[in-house]
């Protein structure tokens, strides 16, 4: 079944590729990558997502069989830290960049493009 | 022994990262011994691991937690792992020896931490047994490249580690939404339970998802049109890096590939997916080859012409036949050490000549002859001569490729090879035939090392055989993937 989240998903996902792709500024394109990584994670919860169920926290009158798949969710927890790293390696890269050539514009940025 | 002391291969690079702060305390110096001390540890433990799975036939599968997969996450360390794991260990080994001369530039702390954290993320991508894993061992990978390429903190070194970022963020993002599908049909993570399941999946969403997957891992392997970064990288990145991104990072990145290829082959769309790999193949072949023909830079055309040679791989594993993946594997290895040993060399001459453009290798014949020596025998090989390691493993794929019916994709891997012999001749002639200079003192450890690597390449291509043997047993466990789903202590399988 596809459900509607999937499309939210994707369309992230696409947003953040297009950002990433067509942006000149260098913050721009890392604000796109973290765009298409939240789309990645929300594809990947939608994934395990069952409509009426609860989160997958056993507690008072919410057995087993009442909660979401919680694998997906375990995933997405660690797909976050992954894209905290990776974004905050890119912005310390990124100040480097600034230091050295005074621009984040990448088509300035000698061979950073092609 | 215990089986489960394989687990160290793991552990043991992780603990001893977060123990170099400490170790700093005792000076710059004892950094870098210590770095050589770990890894000899390492290639230890491999090399015990390698004994026991070749003397027993045996897999090693480690439970993490005593859990039975699927539940536990497990490393599968077969017949391919344990020999990769050995050659990730030793090549570490030797680039930290290298390291000792070769990087001067601060914190050599935080380099000895990502140096570990790299050899880490390699032998855990060959190492495991679980999808997710996978992804998390692939990107500890990248995170401590995409560092190391920027360390030598100069303006290229920031650019080529940028693209890299960027390159490689899709790339992940791309694995992710493969790995989201697969779940999604399958409702595991377990590669055992993934072949196990593969046959019942929908035909689209298997293509979608494993032609996601290998654009997602085309980053890390290297493949065009993703592979942008590399050549820059290779040139910023410090010398023994670039050596173990070409020997084994990109080699983990493949076998990625090659392994849920061969584990979702019982898929109906699989061929149509071989097919998208073999064209990204050879395009990636036909394109690094005539891109290393302009290059000045020594060490950018080394690693345009790994790039190449990576491609050749991707070739073998991409017909879809047990000759195929041997040949591939066997491919792997020959070009682990060959590659190891040209960027050793190279790295050698910059370190000690003060940069790796074309005019500095003059006259090396008389100023360096041991390293002329050895980027001869290195780039005669890479050039694929008989009685050197690399025809072997080249002819074995070329007849592969044949065989499958892709006698197209031979020829232009053919044609490629003539250009690859163009450019190598070059050097070959510019380091022996130009220039004058006076003797350089080589330095003892490297050129130890040099000659060690230069005798394994020619060994190798002399007595084929042993090596063949070992390459045959490493493909077959690639691609037997029943076998692979019986060794798997699976319970409660189909619930």
């Amino acid at each position: 079944m596809i459900s509607v989240y999937y499309f939210g998903a994707i369309s992230l996902i696409l947003i953040g590729l297009y950002a990433v792709l067509v942006k000149k500024n260098l913050l721009k394109m890392l604000i796109g990558l973290s765009i298409m990584e939240t789309g990645v994670n929300l594809l990947l919860v939608s994934v395990g997502y069952v409509a009426g169920r609860s989160a997958p926290i056993l507690s008072e009158g919410i057995g087993p069989n009442q909660a979401v798949d919680p694998i997906p969710q375990a995933l997405v927890l660690t797909a976050i830290v992954i894209g905290v790293a990776t974004t905050a390696m890119a912005l310390s890269v990124a100040m480097i960049l600034h230091e050295k050539y005074g621009t984040l514009n990448v088509e300035e940025i000698r061979r950073l493009r092609g | 022994m215990n089986g489960q002391y394989a687990s160290l291969l793991i552990a043991l690079p992780l603990i001893s990262a977060f123990f170099v702060p400490l170790i700093k305390g005792a000076g710059k110096k004892a950094v870098k011994y210590y770095l050589i001390a770990v890894t000899a540890v390492q290639t230890g433990i491999a090399a015990w691991v390698f004994q026991q799975v070749y003397t027993t036939g045996q897999p090693i599968i480690v439970m993490a937690g005593a859990w039975r997969p699927p539940v536990g996450i497990n490393l599968y360390i077969g017949h391919f792992a344990a020999l990769f794991v050995l050659i990730v260990a030793v090549v570490s080994f030797l680039m930290a020896v290298f390291s000792l001369r070769a990087v001067k530039v601060e914190p050599i702390d935080k380099y000895a931490m990502l140096f570990l954290l790299l050899m880490l993320g390699a032998t855990g991508m060959i190492a495991t047994g679980d999808l997710f894993n996978l992804f998390v061992f692939m990107e500890i990978t990248a995170i401590s490249a995409y560092a190391l390429t920027a360390y030598n903190k100069t303006g290229e070194a920031a650019e080529a580690s940028m693209k890299y970022i960027v390159l490689g963020g899709i790339g992940s993002s791309f694995f992710l939404i493969g790995i989201a599908l697969i779940y999604g049909s399958l409702g595991t993570l377990n590669m055992a339970q993934i072949a196990q399941l593969a046959g019942g999946m929908d035909a689209t969403v298997a293509q979608v998802g494993l032609a996601l997957i290998v654009f997602g891992l085309a980053v890390e392997a290297e493949l065009f049109p993703l592979n942008a970064w590399a050549p820059d990288a290779y040139q910023a990145a410090p010398h023994p890096i670039t050596a173990m991104f070409s020997a084994f990072v990109v080699k983990a990145g493949l076998y990625a590939m090659a392994r849920l290829l061969y584990l979702m082959q019982a898929v109906e769309s699989w061929h149509s997916v071989l097919k998208l790999l073999i064209i990204m193949a050879t395009l990636t072949v036909f394109v690094a080859e005539f891109a290393a023909l302009r290059q000045r830079n020594v060490k950018r055309m080394i690693a345009y012409s790994s790039i190449a040679q990576i491609g050749l791989i991707a070739l073998a594993f991409a017909l879809g036949t047990q000759s195929g993946v041997d040949a591939g594997v066997f491919h792997m290895v020959n070009h682990a050490i060959v590659k190891a040993l040209l960027f050793l060399a190279v790295g050698h001459v910059a370190v000690t000549l003060g940069g790796a453009e074309m005019e500095r290798f003059e006259g090396l014949g008389k100023k360096m002859p041991l390293t002329a020596f050895a980027i001869t025998v290195g780039a005669v090989a890479a050039v694929g001569i008989p009685l050197f390691n690399i025809f072997w493993s080249k002819l074995r794929i070329l007849l592969a490729a044949i065989g499958a019916g892709y006698a197209w994709a031979a020829a232009i891997v053919l044609i490629a090879s003539v250009v690859e012999a163009v450019y190598y001749f070059r050097l070959i002639h510019t380091m022996w035939f130009a220039g004058e200079g006076e003797r350089i003192s080589e330095g003892l450890a490297v050129s130890l090392m040099l000659l060690f690597l230069a005798a394994l390449v020619i060994v190798i291509g002399v007595y084929p055989d042993y090596a063949w043997n070992i390459a045959q047993k490493a493909g077959n466990d690639i691609f037997n993937v029943a076998q692979y789903i019986k060794n798997v202590p699976l319970m409660g399988v189909g619930a």
